[in-house]
């Protein structure tokens, strides 16, 4: 089986993980995942089948409604609120929605995850007018994100996950709404991180994204998972439960 | 980078400040310590006026020496002021006696006007003289023996040493006092729990931005912190606009009731530090509205994951 496994360096362990919401179905039933520390996983399936959940669980906004979540090792069932906190720090997210705060400016945006953790504001600047002019948006910097295009929106949704180096970089369709020459210099982005170390998990629906970069996929259906190997030009192989 | 010298405003991640629950909560902090500062003088004036009371109850006693009856009104009056005057002098001997003080016409004559109006002449009326008796601090004094004792010296004289009508007036000024305590635990409890729902008011209108700011990694503290930090700016501003109302009420009322003659209500002057602790309100209702809105976004983000 790819990446699953109980070692000790799983950034993310789930065991018999169930999710559902109120009194409904299960969305997602025994979902059994190890991410390695430093790996690179595409999610895919059908709209509705459960990437946006299984994400939500991996950023600690969720807790599985049974069964076991562990995330740098700590069961987040069993983590108090500031630690969870502490854990989402590590964690840099790509929103399918954005998740930008309009009154903020693309600065401002940006700058929230270095904030939060207190950084020196000369270091924040440094940093958040780097990674603004690395996504071409320097000339943006005082602009409220409520005047964004969605493709100026979803980068700096990705500059803000990526600002603070995140040891695990969730992103819930990247690149869906940037124009075609952005979306490679993007994933060069997420493959540059994944290089240093950071774990991705990249939910796509891109056919393209998948086989141009050839790295094993999460693929949810019938509310299970099913793991497979690197796609090729050919199509898919090594398909792993 | 060409943008390093740029300046950057940085915008507040909570828009408290166009929050529409900011206003209601200012103008609630404003009433609050209007109230809570005239409630608060009255109560504090009632303590002086009490401190006083008390002191006259153990420092003083007041002789009536009942007027003569008889056919020729000079005479009688004559003999009337003899008799006070033994009773002065009587009492002027004792050594828990410091002072002894017959009232003159013109003080008797104040003292009926609210009853017979003006324009009396006190010679025309059977009128007791009234002796005004300061005792020594500390002293003790036997009220039956002294009673005693100025019967035998003059047998038209006797002595009210206050504390039965005094008592009575106390116990009502307590009374008052407590009501007034009443109210501003009222006022204290409402306003808290004033801050507390328009906290969680604001809460609900910022949860998207309390929610991205978690999945940042921002623990309750730093939303709390933001929340503390404008509510207790409020609060101050609120409170400010609170205590410029009620500075000239107090003074309204206090004037109102030096207008009323007699002594009693004339008692109630504030302090220094009556003053201070009036003046201290806005800070106090900043204090208690940051810790209020502080403990409510840690409580009601406690609910979220």
């Amino acid at each position: 089986m790819l990446n699953v496994d109980n070692s000790q360096n799983s950034i993310i362990e789930m065991q018999n993980v169930g999710i559902r919401y109120g009194q409904g179905p299960e969305i997602l039933s025994d979902i059994k995942l190890s991410l390695k520390k430093g790996s690179f996983h595409f999610l895919t399936g059908k709209s509705g089948a459960g990437k946006t959940s299984l994400l939500s669980m991996m950023y600690l906004a969720q807790k599985p409604s049974r069964g076991i979540v562990s995330v740098f090792g700590k069961n987040v069932n069993f983590t108090n609120r500031d630690s969870l906190a502490m854990l989402r720090r590590k964690i840099g997210v790509v929103f399918q929605d954005f998740r930008l705060i309009d009154h903020l400016s693309a600065f401002d945006n940006v700058a929230l995850p270095l904030r939060v953790c207190g950084m020196d504001e000369r270091e924040v600047r440094k940093r958040v007018l780097e990674i603004l002019q690395w996504v071409e948006l320097d000339k943006h910097i005082q602009a409220a994100a409520s005047t964004l295009s969605g493709g100026e929106k979803q980068r700096i949704a990705i500059a803000r996950a990526v600002i603070n180096r995140p040891d695990l970089l969730l992103a819930d369709e990247p690149t869906g709404n940037v124009d075609n020459d952005i979306a490679p210099k993007l994933m060069k982005l997420f493959v540059e991180l994944n290089k240093l170390g950071t774990t991705v998990v990249i939910a796509t629906h891109s056919e393209k994204l998948i086989t141009d970069f050839a790295f094993p996929r999460l693929h949810l259906q019938n509310r299970g998972l099913k793991i497979f190997g690197p796609c090729d030009a050919s199509g898919m192989r090594g398909c792993h439960v | 980078m060409s943008n390093q010298k740029t300046f950057i405003s940085r915008h507040e991640e909570l828009p408290l400040k166009g929050d529409s629950t900011s206003l209601f909560l200012q103008i609630m902090i404003s009433i609050a310590v209007f109230l809570f500062a005239v409630t608060l003088s009255g109560v504090l004036s009632i303590n002086t006026m009490l401190q006083n009371w008390n002191e006259s109850i153990l420092g003083s006693l007041t002789v009536q020496i009942m007027p003569v009856n008889h056919v020729n009104r000079d005479k009688a009056m004559a003999e009337t002021l003899a008799h006070q005057e033994k009773a002065v002098e009587f009492l002027g001997s004792l050594p828990e006696i410091e002072k002894v003080t017959p009232l003159n016409d013109g003080q008797l004559e104040k003292l009926i006007q609210p009853w017979l109006g003006d324009g009396i002449n006190i010679t025309d009326l059977p009128m007791p003289r009234i002796i005004d008796v300061k005792i020594k601090r500390g002293a003790e004094v036997d009220f039956v023996k002294l009673a005693a004792q100025l019967a035998q010296v003059t047998p038209m004289a006797s002595i009210d040493n206050h504390k039965l009508w005094l008592n009575k007036l106390i116990k009502f000024a307590d009374g008052l006092k407590m009501l007034a305590m009443c109210i501003l635990a009222l006022v204290i409890m409402i306003t808290s729990g004033a801050i507390f729902y328009t906290t969680q008011t604001s809460l609900g209108l910022h949860g998207y931005t309390i929610g991205i700011l978690h999945l940042m990694g921002a623990k309750d503290t730093y939303v709390a912190q933001q929340y503390a930090k404008r509510t207790a700016i409020l609060a101050l501003e609120g409170g400010l606009i609170g205590l410029a109302i009620a500075i000239p009420t107090i003074f309204g009322i206090a004037s109102l009731a030096q207008q009323i003659e007699g002594g009693i209500i004339s008692e109630a002057k504030l302090s220094f530090e009556a003053w201070g602790v009036i003046l201290s309100l806005p800070l106090l209702a900043s204090f208690i509205a940051m810790t209020t809105a502080y403990y409510t976004v840690k409580k009601t983000l406690q609910k979220m994951m």
